[in-house]
């Protein structure tokens, strides 16, 4: 560390951070207390607690349907995107790293389209049936979008090790091109394959642009719901929220542990060399 | 010939890629470069700009210039707070601290689109728990100079998720300032807000730069937030575009098509400068 530490925080860093907490984590905690509120407009603390905004959410038929909907997108995406982006990667650093700044490109651009517009592109251009306003649609684009997220989880893991050494290595004790890829090189890339997955999941289970856009009423995501509910009953989208949230710190941690797992391994691997 | 056969070996290597880059082309490249052709054609199929006058109208306008003063308000906001936050974090005395407040930062950075915006509605809306306390306690009426579903309310909720995205930005670059030059310059005199001035600044400028540049994509791009928050009442850009594809508001698709195409071009921009700053950014952190 570069600019010297003193052992006590000043006044004004605690200001600074203090402000940033409160800003951060009042509406997180207000959703959740809000969401187990009998009412809360009359006093500083709610007036009662109870879980009826909840039963009353898992009473909507649709509770189950757009979770399972979430969720097979969320499973789908995560699926594409490994198949797709993993031996990608894997080929480029091994084979053809010339294509490495062309594949930097093509990560960078999801950045640079809104969902919106990418949503719109799609619709028009798929027209037609049967990816007209389809779920496969979707998940494509879902894919598109997190694309970024998957390639440097991997990519950095790939960085850490010595694929080359590894995979002449298998070469040379009779390992084909799939059994180097399975038994060699998947499990030594599996925290960044993880976190990406991670990300991927998460986002996608979060993503209200793309689906509403693309595929609409025709295929009802968690989030769509919450949203309905934000204009219908507060109690009911303040528990949809706390469950979205809740996922969300779910996975972040996940994606810490495992991360954290995944620098030990790549050091590892880099000390028995 | 053993150069031609590894020649082939690569150009057949070429071939693993396929797979993917043809569902980028499917489902990436081809679609944005049709909806460039499409918005610069009529129906009868000649070339017009007619799509893009039409942007000019003031409804259209509006949004552009919503968008870009929410994108550089929150961006502003963002990047100056995040400044303040980074640095008071970057030199708090416990690791442990440091590391919670980084993960803080972390999560709630991606805690966007519709949970968020009904948490500020909770805690914001008209019924809110902050603005009921400060009627009943404090006696003040926040309503109607402040709403939630208004514009200054979209800020509000827009900087919860550029300010810990900045904090994570800006943290790193603190590093190339080396302890060395700090101590070079109280011996050659200089005071802190000297050295912050010639020094410090300086070595940010490029971090700050591309931190602002990509705020504001990040609240250029933004729909869920605003469509949870405001649903039709404030016209951007991103809900316009929404518009055209869900049909809730009649207009020509061209019109939607010249708009998206207006932002890829803004969004490409800011992502453009972004790049060019990290890039002189980084040369302050390899040694």
């Amino acid at each position: 560390m570069d600019i010297s530490r003193k052992s006590k925080p000043t006044a004004s860093q605690i200001i600074f951070i203090t402000l940033f907490l409160l800003y951060m984590i009042i509406p997180i905690i207000a959703t959740y207390v809000f969401s187990i509120a009998t009412r809360w407009d009359r006093s500083i603390l709610p007036e009662g607690y109870t879980l009826q905004g909840y039963r009353d959410a898992m009473k909507n038929p649709y509770f189950l349907i757009t979770l399972k909907n979430s969720l097979v997108l969320s499973f789908g995406s995560v699926l594409v995107s490994l198949l797709l982006i993993v031996p990608t990667v894997y080929w480029v650093h091994l084979k053809v790293r010339l294509a490495k700044p062309l594949l930097d490109i093509l990560m960078i651009l999801p950045f640079g389209i809104p969902g919106v517009v990418l949503a719109l592109a799609l619709v028009q251009v798929y027209n037609f049936a049967p990816l007209n306003r389809s779920p496969v649609l979707l998940t494509s684009a879902m894919v598109v979008f997190t694309m970024p997220f998957m390639y440097r989880s991997v990519s950095n893991n790939l960085e850490a090790i010595d694929i080359p050494t590894l995979t002449e290595a298998a070469q040379s004790l009779g390992a084909n091109t799939i059994d180097i890829l399975v038994k060699v090189i998947i499990p030594n890339i599996l925290p960044g394959i993880l976190s990406g997955s991670l990300l991927v999941f998460a986002t996608v289970f979060a993503e209200f642009t793309l689906a509403r856009l693309i595929v609409g009423a025709g295929f009802k995501t968690f989030p769509m719901l919450l949203v309905e509910y934000t204009r219908k009953d507060g109690t009911i989208a303040a528990g949809l929220s706390v469950i979205s949230f809740t996922i969300a710190w779910i996975v972040s941690l996940l994606i810490l542990w495992v991360g954290g797992k995944g620098m030990k391994t790549s050091q590892d691997v880099i000390k028995a060399h | 010939m053993r150069r031609s056969i590894s020649q082939k070996n690569r150009r057949a290597a070429w071939l693993g890629l396929l797979p993917f880059l043809l569902f980028c082309l499917a489902f990436e490249i081809v679609p944005i470069l049709l909806l460039i052709r499409d918005s610069v054609f009529s129906k009868a199929g000649t070339l017009t700009m007619s799509n893009y006058k039409q942007v000019l109208a003031p409804l259209y306008l509006k949004s552009f210039w919503n968008s870009i003063r929410l994108s550089g308000i929150t961006a502003l906001i963002g990047t100056v707070a995040g400044l303040f936050i980074g640095y008071s974090i970057y030199r708090w005395p416990s690791q442990r601290i440091r590391n919670l407040l980084i993960t803080l930062s972390d999560v709630t950075t991606n805690f966007a689109g519709a949970p968020l915006a009904f948490a500020f509605i909770i805690i914001l809306g008209s019924n809110g728990l902050v603005t009921q306390f400060f009627l009943k306690s404090l006696g003040l009426k926040i309503y109607p100079a402040f709403s939630i579903y208004s514009f200054s309310g979209l800020i509000l909720a827009y900087v919860y998720f550029q300010l810990p995205l900045m904090v994570l930005l800006i943290i790193p670059a603190f590093g190339g300032i080396k302890k060395e030059w700090r101590e070079s310059a109280t011996n050659l005199g200089a005071d802190t807000s000297a050295f912050w001035w010639h020094i410090g600044l300086p070595i940010l400028a490029p971090s700050l730069i591309a931190g602002f540049v990509l705020l504001f994509a990040n609240a250029f791009g933004a729909y869920a937030t605003a469509y949870t928050l405001t649903g039709s009442r404030l016209s951007l850009v991103t809900l316009q575009i929404g518009f055209t594809i869900t049909g809730e508001v009649l207009h020509d698709p061209g019109i939607g098509q010249a708009m998206a195409i207006l932002s890829l071009i803004i969004m490409g921009t800011s992502i453009g400068i972004y790049r060019l700053a990290i890039i002189r950014a980084e040369r302050w952190n390899r040694h």
